[in-house]
């Protein structure tokens, strides 16, 4: 069914591109569906990870990899997630757990999961992913290497992360039979760091006033391109959206015309259809400007010593550390993107993220960003109540155009 | 002697009279409102009456339900899911999978065959689903609660419903009803709800439930409706016995009997 | 020279007790016991564990002895998030964060060592003992006799003769980690010599899961029929365990990996290996003559919750009997499962009393 899924996706858009109708999006999606057929045609060796796995890493050693989560996410946007989290319940899965995890187990339960050759678990962002993927190695029978990620970005923890990647091309060649070879590694290397400017320029480009970027531009960008870290087509895809976002901005042409308000999105997008982003831009003017994790806060990978660079790289995404960090992160990217407003959807079951609501609330009120919570689960629709989170947006926007934004100063 | 079984429920007291060779003499069913106590005393006089016995001629008493505590004179409390099983044994023996959908809970459990239960799964935490989802729907629609069974014959089409909060269906209902909607599909949606959600709970104790004798018990087995919609949304024939609510006090009773016996 | 009970809060049954003892302050484990308002929803969200809840808003309503400083482990979401909303809410406390790894590997045990070493230098800075491999050994000692003493209580409570049943048991566990470990054994004694035969409950159990302090819950399953043969809570049989660190010269690993290889909560994998959970738990309530295994897990728990379908189908394959039942660390919520316990109970034999 999915690999359908993809198959019909990458028809879509080649179609399109054929009439000469091509956006950076629609190469950043025909990129994130031969990643899917690749996973689900089980196309070459297929790794499941955890979110923090270096993905640059296992691509040079010839590895198809990607985050479980991204089942979740596709499961949702497809509109048949329904099915798999009923498995998973049934199965003694506890309803207050994170549905991408959720789905995951139920789709992995019906057989609806690629078989993976081997698994890498990261023990952040969360406890519950690591613990997914150890469900899946045990289901599937297959090894599991165990990344341990530390709760700071001190030296001695930046070189025990690196240590532990450093480790990770013996234990890929125990399960593949290939060897990482030191000449691919630096190809792979220097496509990141390409990867890495252009997407430092992308971003510089998408906090213009007006911002260049539509809605869906870039929902998922930052988590979906470190899959495609190190891949040509990964450096492509960067390249498309810095060149049309370029344009834009030149002739002001801007993503939301009569852009009025500007939001920070904190987390994660809604990954189903839902009309809540629409309604923002139709009845508010109000853009999406910035995604927490649409953001680079790690210096370019050193080739000669390229596990470093990755564990630094690892320990710089939002969700490490203490709370603090994320709030600095979230106080950058609110005074950079220059946003009025923040909306914090508080995904159903998220513990890591989610729980710390109210702190996030607290501090980017002192920084004066004024912040409003949403309990939305992200994946699962069967509970999405529209009327209540329409009537909470709504109150906030009208609070929002009150004001004038306190950076625009 | 007679054997006594009394199941104090949230909804209903009931009160069941077995011979000392376990045949069915007597029972009654009493509301139990707001004072337990009370309904537990006048469901024990009324079958007593019924049968033409006092206290004293009842050899033993076992308890069950939610009051079971409060039931003076009782030889022991036994749960509603042990009594549950042995009285849906006698009713309609072989029953493998029995669930049993109350006035304000739902319970499903797998059974040897034999009386015994392998596996229980509970849902006492919400109503949706349960006789008072009914109750709420059926006030919604201005009929009896009795009524509901068989309006949903003849819908051609059905409504979904998008909450099964038992507080929110109600009030989407009442729209439904103002949007025109037809009645037949309303209640066809309905009855689907609660199967859906049945469904759930029996898949907690029997992943697979093909070939496995399956029974109703509990108030809301009255309603055929429902008992159709969990027999599609299972893929089989749901048997249900014919006084639904008695079977914890008859199972009660049942052992009630057992312990006297082996002693 | 120890100056009179200078607490060191801790959260986490992982925490490094020893060391804490060795720099001369007493660890005082800050249990989600206690009635304090419920506040803990409004700092982090309303859907965290409750063990980490109870555990702030008693920190929030200052319901706290008198502490010179708080130790958190990074052992899960939850807890990482308790430090933060502790920074946060009580911003003048002196707090130390640890990590701890997943596994007890090499390299793991090498980190944790140094995370360890950390503890101690913290404690210095406090004005605590310098901690020395000796001073390790000593300490590590002084926790492996009130080991030793806890397991005869423990004894003593399942065949039982204990006084006050599974739940003076219980107190013990929680004295145990907010009294100094001196006077572990003593206590036990005391209660020993009241032995009393009491009538057993009935069905023998095997209770796991993570966080259950409160005493009268296990007064509460009793009364349902429960004979808790054994436990594998971390506020229980697993909260303190025996751990093997005799020699000075390597006292520091040996500690590291003494604590990362004990029996294990579910954000733990020591060995690495997918399934070791069920597994392990198989293998208790297979050993200890339970008739059925009931699982207490927090709500909210992620590491066990994830884990649940496996360690749930891992009993019924072998055919032991499982209740699942979700609690937040009080009796009262276990209350509302009685039924449910009873009719667990009925159904694995027996009935209740």
């Amino acid at each position: 069914m999915m690999l359908e899924y993809f198959n019909d996706m990458i028809s879509g858009i080649e179609a399109k591109q054929e009439l000469g109708k091509s956006s950076a999006r629609s190469r950043f999606a025909l990129e994130l569906a031969h990643l899917g057929r690749g996973l689900y045609s089980r196309d070459g060796t297929v790794a499941w990870c955890g979110i923090l796995a270096p993905f640059d890493l296992l691509h040079a050693m010839g590895v198809r990899s990607c985050f479980v989560e991204f089942v979740g996410a596709m499961l949702a946007s497809t509109g048949t997630i329904g099915p798999m989290m009923e498995q998973s319940e049934q199965l003694g899965y506890s309803t207050d757990g994170c549905s991408y995890h959720r789905a995951v187990y139920g789709a992995m339960a019906q057989g609806l999961m690629p078989e993976p050759d081997f698994l890498i678990g990261t023990s952040a962002v969360c406890s519950a992913g690591l613990a997914s993927i150890e469900n899946l190695a045990g289901h599937y029978g297959k090894e599991m290497y165990t990344i341990h990620v530390p709760n700071d970005d001190s030296s001695e923890a930046i070189a025990y992360l690196a240590d532990q990647f450093r480790e990770l091309p013996h234990f890929v060649a125990r399960q593949t039979g290939r060897q990482l070879d030191p000449g691919h590694l630096r190809e792979v290397v220097d496509r990141t760091n390409r990867m890495r400017e252009l997407t430092l320029e992308i971003y510089r480009l998408a906090r213009q006033v007006p911002t260049p970027a539509r809605r869906r531009d870039l929902a998922n960008f930052g988590i979906v391109s470190a899959l495609f870290l190190g891949s040509p087509g990964g450096v492509e895809v960067v390249e498309a959206y810095r060149n049309e976002f370029a344009e834009k901005v030149a002739t002001k042409n801007p993503g939301l015309p009569n852009e009025r308000l500007r939001l920070l999105w904190i987390q994660n997008r809604i990954q189903f259809t839902n009309p809540l982003e629409k309604l923002l831009e139709q009845e508010y003017g109000a853009a999406v400007v910035a995604d927490e994790l649409n953001d680079i806060n790690w210096d370019p990978i050193d080739p000669e010593d390229p596990f470093t660079g990755m564990a630094r790289r690892a320990l710089s995404v939002s969700f490490c550390g203490p709370a603090e960090h994320r709030l600095q992160v979230l106080t950058r990217l609110a005074r950079d993107y220059q946003v009025d407003g923040a909306i914090n959807p508080c995904h159903w079951g998220c513990r890591q993220g989610t729980g710390a609501r109210g702190l996030l609330e607290r501090g980017l009120r002192d920084a004066g960003v004024p912040t409003l919570n949403l309990e939305v689960d992200c994946v699962d629709p069967r509970n999405f109540s529209e009327g209540q989170l329409k009537t909470r947006l709504e109150a906030f926007m009208e609070t929002l155009a009150r004001r004038k934004s306190s950076w625009l100063n | 002697m007679p054997f006594l079984g009394v199941d104090v429920g949230s909804l209903s007291c009931d009160a069941v009279v077995i011979d000392d060779k376990g045949k069915l003499i007597g029972w009654t069913v009493v509301p139990t409102g707001a004072r337990n106590i009370e309904s537990i005393m006048r469901a024990r006089a009324e079958v007593l009456e019924r049968v033409g016995l006092t206290e004293s001629g009842v050899e033993a008493l076992i308890a069950t339900g939610y009051g079971r505590d409060r039931v003076e004179g009782r030889l022991a409390a036994v749960t509603e899911i042990t009594c549950h099983a042995r009285g849906i044994q006698a009713l309609l023996p072989g029953t493998e999978l029995l669930v049993d959908i109350g006035g304000q809970d739902s319970k499903s459990m797998r059974l040897d065959g034999k009386g015994n239960v392998m596996e229980f799964a509970m849902n006492d935490k919400c109503a949706a689903g349960t006789g008072r989802f009914l109750e709420a729907m059926a006030r919604a629609l201005e009929i009896g609660v009795d009524q509901l069974g068989d309006l949903d014959r003849g819908a051609l089409g059905n409504v979904t419903l998008s909450s099964m909060c038992t507080v929110f269906a109600e009030s989407e209902v009442v729209s439904l009803i103002a949007e025109g909607a037809e009645v037949s599909e309303i209640v066809r949606g309905l009855h689907r709800a609660i199967a859906n959600r049945t469904l759930a709970l029996v898949r907690r104790v029997a992943p697979a439930s093909q070939g496995l004798k399956i029974a109703m018990s509990g108030g809301v087995a009255r309603n055929p409706g429902v008992v159709r919609a969990l027999g599609d949304a299972l893929d089989c024939k749901i048997s249900t016995p014919a006084e639904p609510d008695i079977v914890g006090a008859l199972g009660a009773a049942l052992i009630a009997m057992e312990r006297a016996q082996r002693h | 020279m120890k100056e009179e009970n200078r607490k060191i809060g801790f959260t986490c049954a992982y925490t490094p007790l020893a060391v804490i003892d060795a720099a001369g302050f007493t660890p005082h484990r800050i249990l989600p016991l206690g009635n304090a308002a419920d506040q803990a929803g409004m700092l982090l969200h309303d859907n965290m564990c409750p063990h980490v809840k109870k555990i702030l808003d008693r920190a929030l309503s200052g319901n706290l002895p008198d502490l010179q400083g708080v130790v958190f482990m990074n052992s899960c979401d939850a807890m990482r998030r308790l430090a933060d909303a502790w920074r946060s809410a009580r911003s003048t406390d002196p707090i130390m964060i640890l990590d701890l790894p997943i596994g007890a590997d090499d390299r793991s045990a090498v980190y944790f060592t140094r995370e360890i070493k950390k503890l101690a230098t913290w404690l210095g800075s406090m004005g605590g003992e310098r901690v020395t491999g000796a001073g390790i050994v000593s300490s590590v000692k002084k926790y492996n006799r009130a080991v030793t003493a806890l397991g005869r209580a423990s004894e003593s409570a399942v065949a039982g003769e204990l006084r006050g049943g599974r739940r003076a048991l219980q107190n013990l566990f929680n004295l145990s980690v907010t009294s100094p470990v001196d006077e572990i054994p003593a206590m036990v004694d005391q209660l020993l010599q009241e032995n009393e035969l009491k009538k057993k409950a009935l069905v023998p159990v095997f209770v796991f899961g993570n966080v259950l302090p409160d005493p009268e819950a296990f007064e509460m399953l009793a009364s349902c029929g429960v004979r808790v043969v054994l436990d594998d809570l971390c506020s229980g049989s697993r909260q303190l365990c025996e751990l093997d660190a005799s020699a000075a010269a390597t006292a520091w690993g040996d500690l590291a990996r003494a604590l990362l290889s004990r029996p294990a909560c579910a954000r733990s994998l020591p060995s690495l290996e997918p399934g070791e959970h069920g597994r392990r738990i198989l293998t208790m309530a297979q050993e200890c003559g339970a008739k059925g295994v009931i699982a207490h897990v927090m709500k909210f728990c992620d590491p066990y919750l994830v884990r649940m379908p496996v360690i749930r189908e891992t009993l019924r394959s072998a055919g032991i009997p499982l209740l699942a039942i979700e609690g937040d660390c009080t009796q009262r919520s276990l209350g509302q499962q009685r039924t449910r316990i009873e009719a667990f109970v009925e159904m694995i034999g027996g009935s209740p009393s």
